[in-house]
């Protein structure tokens, strides 16, 4: 052995003695390595090829190398492209453009406490990088995932500024909190659903942690996934100033399905009221001091009357084209001791509905000291401010009457009428604004060869203040109250002491070691406060003077919540094939009931780099082949403080001349719960976290040096210990209870594709990626159904159910069996007497839920997700399109009796199957013909591109310009007149529409 | 090696010892039963909890008049109002209707708080015992009252003696319907003895006490004296009759607190809440911020129109969900100012704004589908706007207690005494002479139809005596689907309760 060692070393000698006796003879060659953007590369290697003269760019990215005429120079950095070029005869000067390599398998993920290179992931680990997400308009980050990550579902069905997502990893396993959580640089934020805490533009990548190995690392917070946001650092030996600028206009992105003709409305209005047993309104009459003209009178064809003189288009006075803006100043850079990155962020994005927008300013520092030669500290901060304000305006009112009175004056129809959209747009005030600031300080400690020490303390502080104003002309709540106003004060403050060391090291040629383990200490204090004031003098002060107010409401609270944790994860490499990771946390939550305080997660992973064995060797065409298997417990503790613990409540009597308060259990919530009114406050102590074990299988193809590359993975989910309210004995006293019980299962496929199908100076890729999810609850504990929500009033019934074997959420209610041609039908539903033109249902169902036997009648589930991306780059140009698909869900759409739908309807003229007659008092019920099939395909992102070359113009060393469309074009089977994307629920009744998104981009580096 | 040793002072000081008091939940703004029950304030403040079930709109400011005036022949739901409700109506009703819920919830919230003061409030030895008693008393009252209603809504039912605070105590068998009754007699003859005649709006004292005893003795009395089904375990009648008419004479005979108002008018009004007859009512008041502190029920039958009453006050459009039956309407006489002043059958326009000014009369008919007389009951005359009134529900009322000694006292000159103070004050003559047992106890118990209507006595009137049968079907034509005399317990409560039938 050591023989061995001394010949190699002799002989390197040797080679260096030689090599420097050659190079006296030969001339330099000088130049400047930049990336495709006309970015400096520091630290790229320069060989000459077949010889061991070789040079390492410098901080500005210019090299130096002896080179005779004819040789060649081999360029290789990390991340890019390798590229030989042959010297000419006579040159001294090479500058040299480096593309960023297709799929790198060195790239590094960030995992959760540390960073792994991507061809050593032994879990399943879904990542982006910064400038693979769609330039859009868009107040947070979720939106911008939705389809970019298999395993990954993201539904934002509303299309209001600043409005927030539902984000699903790998399906829904949790009754309490089904979020993903959030971490933003290290420090966990919370739930996914409003990441607005950073711009866009500074995120570096986002990583999801998927499955048990990967996930558990967050402990009793992973099993719904993990979100890893990392945002840029400055790179040493650079120093630049970006600016990022998107301007956007938008435009209603369907036809509406609206009445345009009054003659239709009232004649529909009419025969509606008819049909129901009232009068009629439409027939040239006051109704108390309202006059409702008659439908001959709409037409002109009353000989009494001139014809009506009024006609409101609703959706020119409310809807516009809005135009959105973003901004983003970047300086970074450093040296090889200090690194930066600073950043400025202005976002406005204005609202379909008028007076409706959200703004927002990020500002960030970024900066990391070495202080030693093993040590480093560094500060992170992002602060954020946002003002969201107005809100979503009908478009559906009354079109016969004006909007204003000749006054100017909001018009209303009749004494009882307080929609007047425009009235609500000026009139009311309903605006929050909000501040963030993430920031955190660490000190890195290389103790000794391979062992790092890192403390990080960090805080995440949140503030938010809502106002609230409704006039008493304006709306009906403002009505009852005379004038209703309120302030609600929100802040939280979280934060996080973290101690942990990582060891990283070669043990000889065949065995890899990486340890993490560390502490970490999380103290969360939420405190919210409400006054709200009800009758004021006038509106005149909105709420800026709540004292003045006859009746108040008061409210506050507080919650705290400390989590304790130890986590470790262990990595070894044997032969650079065998991969092994163990990784388990133990959190100590004070959410836990006292008989439960600690919980503890551990997984395991193994992956098998199959190419990396000698038998693969002869098939070079395969770059990577890895198998990969984990399997292991996460938990998620998305459950309220307090809940193990008995409490009492307040409320008021009315006696003695004056409300006395009294003090006792249950406390009760009036809220929007399941049931309506929930009394609660029974603790239960032996409350804890859910258990989700996990499977994953998965593998990894590249082919021809990754140029193609497929990624599978199947995994099953099986949670256990559903936190959920139980519903308990009515007879108790109490409503609900906080407990575990419950089983949900998720079995999924996902996969990602790419292929670079052209390299060169014409480059095209394609890729794409699916993702199945089936989602089963096997037990909901109690009876065998639960309803999601209460009673939802169009249809007199809770329509959302988890029931034993069926996918989460299905919706429950009756079969449609067409439409009631004869007069005398019995409903089987309740027992009514049906009337021609009322709908027919099918009852006797087999579900245990409602009162005749109701059936399941759809599944919000899809049946998977898809989407598919290409690019296209030739000299300066480049294109890129996503489309984003859902396929297999049903719709519950309250919203189908659409105007257009209503001149469909049944007459005894038009004895349709299909659409039931118009009937003011008709009471609905949940049936299949609310149920429509929510498959869509959605154009969802075409971007067009134009770089100038580097240094074009003075003092710009870079320059883009782009078009970006977004929300182009869906093809569904849905209602046209609107956008299909629906929440979790399936349950769709009017969203606040989706625009179509057309941006001019600009990004200019100094 | 030194290194090493830095390596393990860092971690050690880093590191936490494992602490779980860290972990110990200290909660913000919520008392518990360890802080709580010190003083004479909270033993007050814990009475006071215990009574704010009373007006919510899932107690007797709204599901308790449904429950048990909807199924009579006096309030019909109208149509394409809530389901539940119209099934209550036709009789209908089964284990999962959405109404009968609430209606079997809510009494056991109120048990479980008053159940709180009984347990805890002895304990409190600061404060003088005559108050601890007549708080106590209070309670026993409540719970009391809670299974009176359960009892007679459901029959058979569990019963919590105890506060259930721990998540084994949830889940109890039922009790017999005997066992509830002796709890009820129990709880109230020991109230009675512990309470004063002190007199607060929307609370109950010694007298309330002696007309509720004196109702569950007439319950009982007439329910084994007609054979109403569940009341065979009642030994004897008659003697029930006595022990009704005891209490019942206490409260007609022994006490100057209450007596009956000359003016039908001004029992329901809202300025007059200290009035003669109320011994308790579900206290509201519009200055309240949710509906349960102050009322929503006027609305509940009231036209969905803007109008003006006739005492000029401006309705903002009612729900129109209680509409008034033919049955009673047409069987009051004509002159009876039951149906003269306490049933509103014209209404006004609203005239120009909401000045004074009232516009056009408008006559509504007992035939229409949707707008028709309703209940002058509840209407609160200094309504500003919106769906907050100060109207109380009436629980226990003189003439209500007035009317259960005549009926305990049968064709007596004490019987025929009370109920001539009611017809008269109604404008009405005496009833015949000479009638028999059964028919005088007949004609109380359509004198409490007039009497009583809406206010949520008459389908307990009618099950007690055994008639739900002879008026709804026989003489009214209606149809029962099911048990006429006890309401299916929910089937949530089946389902989440599994020592139910053990």
């Amino acid at each position: 052995m050591r023989t061995i060692f001394y010949t190699t070393f002799i002989c390197v000698i040797l080679l260096c003695v030689n090599a420097a006796s050659v190079l006296a003879q030969q001339r330099q060659v000088t130049g400047l390595v930049t990336d495709a953007e006309g970015i400096t590369l520091p630290g790229v290697t320069i060989v000459v090829k077949g010889t061991a003269t070789r040079t390492v760019s410098d901080v500005k990215g210019s090299y130096t190398i002896n080179a005779p005429g004819g040789a060649t120079l081999v360029f290789t950095f990390i991340g890019m492209q390798s590229r030989e070029i042959v010297v000419g005869a006579q040159q001294s000067k090479l500058d040299v453009t480096l593309q960023n390599a297709t799929r790198d398998l060195n790239d590094v993920v960030v995992v959760g406490y540390g960073v792994t290179k991507k061809r050593d992931v032994t879990g399943s680990v879904g990542s982006i990088k910064g400038s693979d997400l769609n330039r859009v308009p868009s107040g947070n980050v979720d939106q911008l995932l939705q389809g970019k990550i298999a395993g990954v579902q993201v539904m934002a069905p509303s299309g209001q500024p600043g409005a927030g997502a539902t984000i699903r990893v790998r399906g829904y396993g949790s009754r309490s909190d089904a979020n993903a959580l959030v971490v933003i640089d290290g420090i966990p934020l919370g739930d996914a659903g409003d990441i607005k805490q950073v711009n866009p533009d500074d995120i570096e990548s986002i990583e999801v942690l998927k499955d048990a190995s990967s996930s558990a690392i967050y402990g009793s917070r992973g099993a719904n996934g993990v979100i890893l946001i990392t945002t840029r650092k400055g790179k040493s030996g650079q120093a630049r100033i970006t600016l990022n600028a998107l301007t956007t206009v938008s435009t209603l992105g369907n036809k509406l399905d609206v009445f345009r003709d009054p003659v239709e409305f009232a004649t529909i209005n009419n025969e509606s009221r008819i049909n129901g047993g009232e009068a009629p309104q439409y027939v040239g009459q006051k109704i108390g001091d309202f006059y409702y003209p008659s439908v001959a009178e709409l037409r002109g064809i009353d000989p009494s009357k001139p014809k009506w003189p009024y006609y409101t288009d609703w959706a020119k006075l409310v809807y516009r084209n809005p135009v959105s803006q973003s901004y983003t100043l970047t300086a970074d850079g450093g040296n090889d001791k200090t690194i930066y990155a600073i950043s400025g962020n202005y976002y406005n994005e204005q609202g379909l509905a008028i007076k409706n927008g959200y703004e927002k300013y990020v500002g960030r520092v970024n900066l990391e000291q070495k202080l030693k030669s093993n040590v480093t500290a560094g500060i992170n901060v992002i602060s954020t401010w946002t003002k969201n304000y107005g809100q979503g305006l009908s478009v559906d009112r009354n079109i016969i009457f004006p909007a204003l009175n000749d006054d100017g004056s909001y018009f209303h129809i009749g004494s009882n009428d307080y929609g007047n959209p425009l009235q609500i747009a000026n009139e009311v005030l309903n605006q929050s604004k909000t501040i963030d600031l993430l920031s955190s300080a660490f000190v890195s400690w290389d103790i000794i060869k391979g062992l790092n020490l890192r403390s990080r303390i960090s805080n995440a502080y949140g503030n938010s203040i809502s106002d609230n104003y409704q006039p008493r002309d304006a709306t009906g709540t403002g009505y009852q109250f005379q004038g209703f106003g309120q302030l609600s004060n929100y802040s939280s403050n979280h934060l996080i002491i973290e101690n942990f060391l990582t060891y990283d090291r070669d043990f000889g040629k065949n065995h890899h070691i990486n340890f993490v383990a560390g502490t970490s200490y999380e103290n969360t204090n939420v405190r919210t406060s409400l006054i709200q004031g009800q009758g004021f003098v006038n509106d005149i002060l909105k709420n800026e003077n709540l004292a003045g107010a006859t009746t108040y409401v008061v409210a506050n609270n507080l919650t705290r919540t400390v989590l304790e944790s130890y986590y470790g994860r262990f990595n070894y490499s044997l032969f650079n094939r065998y991969l092994f990771t163990f990784t388990a946390r133990t959190d100590g939550s004070s959410k836990f009931g006292d008989n439960n305080k600690y919980a503890f997660f551990p997984t395991g992973a193994v992956a098998w780099k199959v190419n990396e064995e000698a038998f693969m060797k002869n098939i070079p065409q395969v770059s990577e082949l890895k198998l990969r298997g984990s399997y292991g417990l996460v938990g998620n503790q998305g459950i309220s403080p307090y809940q193990s613990l008995s409490l009492l409540g307040s409320y008021k009597y009315f006696t003695d001349g004056g409300f006395q308060t009294g003090y006792g259990p249950p406390f009760f919530n009036d809220g929007t719960n399941v049931n309506g009114k929930v009394f609660n406050g029974l603790g239960n102590k032996s409350l804890k976290w859910e258990t989700t074990r996990q499977l994953d299988l998965g593998v990894d193809i590249g082919l021809f040096d990754q140029r193609f590359t497929i990624s599978a993975d199947y995994y099953y989910k099986h949670t256990t210990d559903l936190l959920r309210l139980n519903q308990i004995a009515l007879s108790s006293g109490y409503s609900v209870i906080q407990i575990n019980d419950g089983v949900i299962d998720n079995k999924g496929f996902e996969l990602g594709v790419n292929a670079q199908i052209l390299q060169g100076e014409l480059s095209w890729n394609v890729g794409g990626n699916l993702s199945i999810n089936r989602n089963k609850v096997l037990n909901i504990g109690g009876g065998n159904s639960i309803e999601d929500t209460g009673v939802i009033e169009a249809i007199r019934a809770p329509l959302n159910y988890f029931i034993n074997g069926q996918p989460a959420n299905v919706f429950v209610g009756y079969m449609f069996d067409g439409i009631n041609q004869v007069d005398g039908n019995i409903s089987p539903v309740d027992n009514a007497v049906q009337k021609a033109g009322d709908i027919k249902y099918l009852a006797g169902g087999p579900l245990p839920v409602g009162q005749n036997g109701e059936y399941i009648i759809g599944n919000p589930n899809p049946k998977f997700t898809y989407s598919l991306n290409t690019s296209l780059k030739y000299h300066r140009f480049d294109f890129s399109a996503q489309v984003y698909g859902v396929q297999g869900n049903d719709i519950f759409n309250f919203s189908k009796f659409t105007p257009s739908a209503q001149l469909q309807r049944w007459t005894p003229d038009n004895p349709s199957n299909v659409y039931p007659s118009v009937n003011s008092t008709r009471v609905n019920y949940a049936s299949t013909w609310y149920v429509q099939d929510g498959s869509f395909l959605r154009i969802q992102n075409v971007n067009l591109g134009y770089n100038f070359k580097p240094n074009a113009l003075k003092g710009i060393s870079n320059l883009r310009v782009y078009f970006s469309g977004n929300n182009l074009y869906t093809f569904t089977k849905f209602n046209p007149s609107y956008d299909p994307e629906v929440g979790e629920n399936g349950q769709f009744g009017g969203n606040y529409r989706k625009p179509r998104a057309y941006s001019l981009g600009l990004n200019v580096t100094f | 090696m030194k290194k090493l040793k830095y390596i393990a002072l860092i971690l050690a000081a880093t590191s936490f010892t494992a602490c779980r008091k860290q972990l110990e939940e200290k909660p913000y703004g919520f008392l518990s039963t360890a802080n709580f029950y010190k003083t004479e304030a909270d033993a007050n403040s814990a009475l006071i909890y215990a009574y704010s079930i009373l007006p919510d709109l899932d107690y007797y400011s709204r599901n308790f008049i449904t429950l048990t005036e909807a199924p009579t022949e006096n309030m019909e739901i109208a149509a394409g109002k809530s389901a539940d409700n119209v099934l209550l109506d036709k009789l209908a009703a089964t284990s999962v209707n959405g109404t009968l819920r609430p209606g079997f919830q809510l009494p056991y919230v109120g048990a479980n708080r008053a159940n709180l003061v009984i347990t805890y409030v002895p304990g409190i030895t600061t404060m003088s015992e005559a108050a601890r008693n007549e708080i106590v008393g209070e309670a026993y009252t409540l719970r009391a009252l809670h299974y009176f209603n359960l009892v007679r809504l459901f029959g058979a039912v569990p019963m919590h003696l105890e506060p259930v605070d721990d998540p084994s105590k949830t889940n109890l068998p039922k009790s017999s319907i005997k066992d509830i009754y002796d709890q009820i007699i129990s709880d109230l003859t020991k109230a009675q003895g512990m309470m004063d005649q002190v007199r607060h709006v929307g609370r109950i004292n010694q007298v309330g006490a002696w007309g509720l005893l004196s109702k569950v003795y007439l319950t009982l009395a007439s329910a084994k004296d007609t054979g109403s089904p569940g009341y065979d375990f009642v030994t004897n009648a008659d003697d029930m009759y006595a022990k009704a008419k005891e209490y019942a004479s206490k409260v007609v005979n022994d006490q100057t607190v209450y007596g009956l108002d000359p003016n039908l008018v001004d029992i329901y009004d809202v300025n007059k809440k200290n009035g003669p007859e109320h011994l308790l009512d579900a206290s509201a008041d519009r200055t309240g911020t949710n509906e349960g502190l102050y009322s929503k029920l006027p609305k509940m039958f009231m036209p969905n129109l803007n109008f003006k009453l006739p005492n000029k006050v401006f309705v903002p459009g009612g729900f129109n969900e209680f509409l008034t039956e033919a049955a009673l309407y047409n069987s009051f006489d004509n002159s009876d100012k039951r149906k003269t002043q306490l049933i509103i059958s014209t209404i006004y326009d609203v005239g120009a704004g909401n000045s004074p000014f009232v516009g056009t009369p408008q006559n509504l008919s007992i035939t229409d589908a949707y707008t028709r007389p309703f209940s002058n009951k509840y209407n609160d005359s200094g309504w500003q706007a919106g769906d907050q009134t100060s109207c109380n529900t009436p629980i226990l009322r003189f003439s209500d207690i007035l009317l259960v000694y005549a009926e305990a006292c049968g064709p007596t000159l004490e019987g025929y005494n009370a109920i001539k103070a009611i017809r008269t004050r109604a404008g009405l003559g005496d009833l015949p002479p000479n009638l028999t047992v059964k028919q005088f106890r007949d004609a109380v118990l359509q004198e409490r139809s007039w009497e009583l209507c809406f206010e949520g006595q008459r389908l307990f009137d009618l099950r007690r005596t055994h008639n739900m049968e002879n008026i709804l079907v026989n003489k009214y034509g209606k149809t029962i689907t099911g048990d006429a005399y006890f309401f299916p317990i929910p089937q949530s409560e089946v389902d989440r309760n599994p020592n139910l039938n053990n």
